[in-house]
């Protein structure tokens, strides 16, 4: 009960935060009513998606510190259970996607158990690692359709199909993940206040003193990336559903690790609205770049050296991002 | 029984023995002072006891309980705190959040943290503090909220080390009243690290003496003051001078 009422508890943000926060989530609520480009919401989707691969990340990434840049592996793993079940044996979404998490979550606690006795740098570099050997496992697993990957194909299916969450249109898609949007942001704001919240944040700090104060800091870091884990896992599965064709390449690759923790920095690691606001400006940024320079003028590296260029602005003005320059502002203010 | 009981505690670093052959015990209720020069061995032995150190050899008994092979987070939660000497203040939590961190080793509930951090800063008068930020506040008062966050886990032995180092006389004040108060009016055990002099040889039942991560006294105050190893150790000429006649 505690928990719930935590969860709908946003009244340690000033009024005016609450507000906006009104004031966008009204927003995109009506978004498809007057959006008639499908370009704009497939962005909108992408970044629902990314916004919730962020909130993931900035459980175990941001409160926590350990930065993970293998977040793509539990994309994955919830993709192809997604896409297994349903083409193989017809298992709906809301079947499979739970069955995605309990399969990521496993792999979250075989991998974290090893991982999380490293730190800092080396734990970064050894997540990158597991996640690339799962994506070449994947594309040699002929079960999953190996490097061709895996594709599904709507005309067997009689769209709008709620339990496949197989639809012809993006608006269905779109109110689904903005469902997972909210559901998450709730989750996160009860999360930071809860015990593991805190002490995930003294483990960040310095872990002796954590570990001083009664907290099995191993144990407590592996609940944390499960809960990451998840997350990611169900975007996973959606993901599976909404693109319909999924590779190893795609849906596991590098890039969109290091882009899940990159939005989640530059909006703000360790704050509830980080991971939103990166996602904000990074996913447009992303998609109009792809539109206009990628596919005319052969520029298909371009958008890597953006996200260089944010990597080296953020940790050379504010390491908290964008986020951390409104507190950093707020807390001179009050002074 | 003793609530501490530490058996030949031994601790080698390589070739370096930082802690030898180190037997004592420590009473419920008792206030222990923990002295020595730098490098004597004094934090070593309070990680010994912590379990953030494996221990090369000896045992430790906790409450009945041998602690000696337990992990630093069991061991907190058998009601054994401590502080730290370098405190890495938390760039994201205030005060009152630091203090809750502590509590939250006694309770899943976030309410009932609050008000057990807010009843913990009023003890220790840092109530007025509540919404800073730990890095913005003079070191005096992140010592105090350092000890205010071990109270917190409701410990039977607090462990603190150097809590009045650096500070000026005003705020030892401050902190010894903390460190009574915490003693005689909440009952809690105390061990203490401390150069600071005034404020040990004040407030101890008993004051032990290291030297070369060996205990060479162990007594009152008053007579570990005037023996002539210690002050030979570790007082110094200069002590034997403020002081005035200390007889060998």
């Amino acid at each position: 009960m505690e928990t719930l009422r935590s969860a709908f508890d946003f009244s340690d943000f000033p009024r005016l935060d609450i507000s906006i926060v009104g004031m966008v989530a009204i927003f995109l609520l009506v978004f498809p009513l007057f959006s008639h480009s499908a370009f704009a919401m497939a962005t909108m989707i992408q970044f629902l998606m990314f916004s919730l691969y962020g909130m993931g990340w900035n459980t175990i990434g941001g409160y926590g510190g350990q930065v993970d840049l293998g977040k793509a592996q539990y994309v994955g793993i919830g993709a192809y259970t997604t896409a297994v079940l349903l083409i193989r044996w017809d298992i709906p979404f809301w079947f499979s996607m739970p069955l995605g998490v309990c399969f990521a979550v496993a792999w979250s606690f075989i991998i974290g158990y090893p991982l999380f006795r490293l730190k800092g740098h080396y734990f970064a570099i050894a997540t990158i690692a597991t996640s690339l050997v799962l994506m070449d496992l994947f594309g040699v697993w002929e079960f999953v359709g190996a490097a061709r990957g895996l594709e599904i194909s709507p005309i067997k299916y009689h769209p709008p199909d709620f339990w496949r969450l197989i639809f012809k249109e993006d608006i269905y898609y779109y109110y689904v993940i903005l469902g997972f949007f909210f559901i998450g942001i709730l989750y996160v704001n009860g999360f930071r206040k809860s015990r593991l919240g805190f002490q995930l944040r003294s483990i960040k700090d310095n872990e002796d003193v954590a570990r001083s104060l009664g907290i099995n800091v191993h144990w407590a870091k592996i609940k944390t990336y499960a809960i990451a884990t998840a997350f990611v896992s169900i975007v996973g599965s959606f993901h599976a559903c909404y693109i319909k064709n999924i590779e190893p390449e795609d849906t596991m690759s590098l890039d969109i690790s290091i882009l899940i923790a990159l939005m989640a920095m530059l909006g703000g690691a360790g704050s509830l609205w980080g991971p939103i606001i990166g996602a904000a400006v990074l996913i447009p940024l992303k998609s109009y770049l792809k539109e206009w320079l990628g596919a005319t003028a052969g520029l298909a590296g371009i958008d890597l050296v953006i996200y260089a260029m944010i990597i080296m602005l953020i940790s050379a003005l504010e390491p908290r991002g964008i986020w951390g320059i409104v507190e950093k502002r707020r807390r001179r203010k009050r002074r | 029984m003793a609530l501490l009981e530490v058996e030949r505690l031994t601790k080698n670093f390589g070739g370096l023995s930082a802690n030898q052959d180190i037997s004592f015990s420590v009473q419920k209720g008792e206030l222990v002072g923990l002295i020595g020069p730098n490098g004597a061995g004094k934090t070593t032995l309070f990680n010994c006891i912590s379990g953030l150190y494996p221990v090369s050899s000896g045992r430790v008994i906790f409450d009945g309980v041998d602690i000696t092979f337990l992990k630093a987070h069991d061991i907190a939660r058998r009601g054994l705190a401590r502080t730290f000497q370098i405190y890495a203040a938390s760039g994201d939590l205030n005060v009152e959040e630091n203090v809750m961190v502590g509590c939250f080793m006694r309770t899943a509930s976030t309410a009932k943290a609050k008000d057990r951090a807010r009843d913990i800063l009023r003890e220790l008068n840092l109530s007025d503090l509540g919404n800073a930020l730990v890095s913005e506040l003079p070191v005096s008062a992140q010592k105090r909220v350092t000890m205010a966050t071990a109270l917190g886990s409701g410990p039977k032995l607090l462990l603190l080390d150097e809590v009045a180092a650096g500070l000026n006389p005003n705020e030892i004040e401050e902190i010894m009243i903390n460190i009574r108060h915490i003693h005689d009016d909440l009952g809690v055990t105390v061990m203490l690290i401390e150069h600071v002099m005034e404020l040990v040889m004040n407030v101890s039942d008993r004051v032990m003496v290291l030297d070369y991560g060996r205990k060479i006294a162990d007594g009152d105050p008053k007579h570990i003051a005037k023996d002539p190893e210690v002050i030979k150790a570790y007082l110094g000429e200069r002590f034997i001078r403020d002081h005035g006649k200390v007889s060998a």
